[in-house]
């Protein structure tokens, strides 16, 4: 059975209660974030249904058993940012940055944003971080954020998004300011990002993204069937597990494509 | 074959068509709906009749039923209020502020839980009375007046929170959302006295006279502008109340709760015979609409219809409803 909430926690609740009362073996639960999924966890321990998280961990609860498969977003992030940094330092220059930040609500946004610090932070000598601009998961905000940014600073030339969903807003406003050039050519703007999806392999196959850090949803499936699996055979299985993920870039597109689901979901 | 040994061939269409327009004309017409598609999807559905789905039924169901009731009230005197989803936002999130043992300003008070329930009436009662006061003093279409509270009422709440979700709720407030049978008590009586309001009470019978015409009314000596005012108000704090419901059960302050719900409210007033012209509705048809509608949303998940698809026929079925209206009009104008 699938059930698609489209971010209605209390649909989502429902739903998961449905499911209960079909008697499934076992729940995937992509979480609309990471409170109002607990009543839905502990709907599932009470039916003693094995409930496994994906992309996005509950919060600490008493008495809340699940598993939570999630990319490690603070890690790949910092490596992403210190992939462009290494790119940015090779043009002998200092740049200046700006970061678009997801909603603070979200776990995953607050990793990816201490992951761009992590690694911007001892970088003086390459970054000057000029702008946080929030999106709260928004094209329209983030669009607007990106273009009063440029417009306050139009000499950023480092852009890192927390997530590549933001990236057409992103590229409209870099259009809009005529700063949107591909990598090597003269004004090209640093551009980096996190997920892996199709819009971003775009932007690396005609040579606009310098890197993103991919989520490798195919290792979370697999864990998460595993987790799954493992529950229903009454095996110790960790509450969470982190997806490590890789950063994909120019140099090595070809070698790490077949792994980046946005590639694939551009081949259908 | 003699005359009397004929059958009369027309009585039986006749005999069909009146059961027909009784059926349309009956204030029960959603009920034995709901009843029909009961039994016709229960055999088919499976899980659907078992006691925990009827239980999540209930659950899901009881507070999109409160907040309707507020909304019956409103579109009888030929009103809209819009902003009954981002009300409920607002008061969720003021509870949790309020409430909540990790940031909450009254966390580990005594006072915490009466304080953080009263105040999330009143969030719903003041913007209530912030509409009531665009529509009768200010004169602004209620249509425009309400979308403009939901657009600035969104954004305050999740101004106030940062987009943050609030938990660490007391376990006692939790209870009121956990435990079926306190959920449909409290909506129980707050539909009983809308009820016993619109139908035994002067105050329930201005409702409708402002509805049929307001000009009459006035004339009549209704207090109109007051009676207006009054009932956003009221409204107002039945969306507070199923905030309460809400917040409880999902156990979260939540500055985007029931975001998506206002399809669900408004359709099953109108499916509960509401008219949205005004001067025509009871609250028992609100309760059998939010009950059609919460039916036909479960069965189609149990039955593993994809979400669009079920978004669809639910806008089917209001459409639906909203014809068979207007065609009882036309046969209570024919008789």
């Amino acid at each position: 059975m699938e059930a698609i909430a489209d971010g209605d926690a209390n649909r989502q609740l429902q739903q998961i209660r449905t499911f209960i009362t079909r008697k499934v073996d076992g729940i995937v639960l992509v979480p609309k974030d990471a409170q109002t999924c607990i009543p839905a966890i502990k709907a599932a321990n009470e039916a003693g249904i094995p409930i496994v998280l994906f992309n996005r961990p509950a919060a600490d609860a008493p008495g809340v058993k699940s598993t939570a498969i999630v990319a490690d977003n603070r890690k790949l992030t910092r490596e992403t940012v210190a992939f462009m940094t290494e790119q940015a330092r090779k043009t002998g220059k200092k740049h200046k940055a700006m970061v678009i930040i997801g909603d603070l609500g979200d776990i995953n946004a607050v990793g990816r944003k201490d992951g761009f610090y992590d690694t911007a932070k001892g970088q003086d000598a390459v970054l000057e971080v000029v702008a946080e601009v929030p999106s709260e998961w928004n094209q329209e905000k983030a669009r607007a954020g990106v273009v009063n940014a440029l417009q306050a600073n139009p000499d950023i030339s480092f852009i890192f998004s927390s997530s590549d969903f933001l990236f057409p807003s992103i590229v409209a406003a870099l259009k809009s300011a005529n700063k949107y050039h591909k990598i090597g050519e003269p004004g090209h703007v640093f551009l980096g990002g996190f997920d892996g999806d199709a819009t971003a392999y775009q932007m690396l196959v005609e040579g606009y993204l310098d890197a993103t850090g991919v989520q490798d949803v195919y290792f979370e499936a697999e864990q998460s069937v595993q987790a799954l699996l493992d529950q229903m055979a009454k095996k110790d299985v960790a509450t969470l597990i982190l997806d490590p993920g890789f950063v994909i870039h120019q140099g090595n597109l070809a070698e790490k494509k077949s792994r980046m689901w946005g590639a694939n979901v551009s081949k259908k | 074959m003699t005359a009397a040994e004929t059958p009369n061939p027309p009585a039986a269409p006749a005999n069909a068509w009146q059961f027909v327009r009784r059926g349309l004309l009956s204030d029960y017409l959603v009920l034995w709906l709901s009843v029909v598609y009961f039994a016709v999807l229960a055999p088919f559905t499976p899980g659907f009749a078992s006691e925990s789905n009827l239980q999540t039924i209930l659950a899901y169901a009881l507070p999109i039923l409160v907040v309707s009731v507020g909304l019956t009230l409103v579109l009888i005197i030929g009103g809209i209020d819009l902003s009954v989803t981002s009300m409920i936002a607002l008061a969720s999130v003021v509870g949790g502020k309020i409430m909540s043992a990790d940031e909450g300003w009254l966390a580990g008070n005594a006072l915490a839980i009466p304080v953080g329930l009263l105040a999330m009436l009143l969030v719903g009662a003041t913007l209530g009375a912030v509409n009531g006061f665009a529509v009768t003093v200010c004169r602004i279409p209620a249509f425009i007046a309400t979308l403009t509270t939901m657009m600035f009422v969104s954004g305050l709440a999740i101004w106030f929170t940062l987009s943050r979700k609030i938990g660490g709720l007391p376990p006692n407030f939790l209870l009121i959302g956990q435990q079926l049978w306190i959920v449909a008590a409290i909506t129980g009586v707050a539909t009983w006295l809308a009820h016993s309001a619109l139908a035994r009470t002067l105050y329930g019978r201005w409702l409708y006279a402002i509805g049929h015409n307001t000009r009459a009314a006035l004339v009549s000596g209704v207090p109109v502008q007051r009676v207006i005012f009054f009932t956003y108000v009221v409204c107002g704090l039945f969306a507070g109340l199923a905030a309460i419901l809400l917040t409880a059960g999902l156990e979260t302050g939540n500055p985007e709760m029931a975001r998506d719900n206002l399809l669900d409210i408004v359709g099953a007033v109108v499916i509960g015979g509401t008219s949205l012209y005004g001067g025509k509705g009871r609250v028992i048809g609100t309760v059998f609409g939010v009950l059609f509608l919460a039916l036909v949303d479960n069965s189609l998940n149990l039955l593993g219809l994809h979400f669009y698809t079920i978004t669809m026929i639910k806008g089917g079925v209001i459409l639906a409803a909203a014809l068979t209206d207007a065609l009882r009009n036309k046969l209570l104008a024919s008789r």
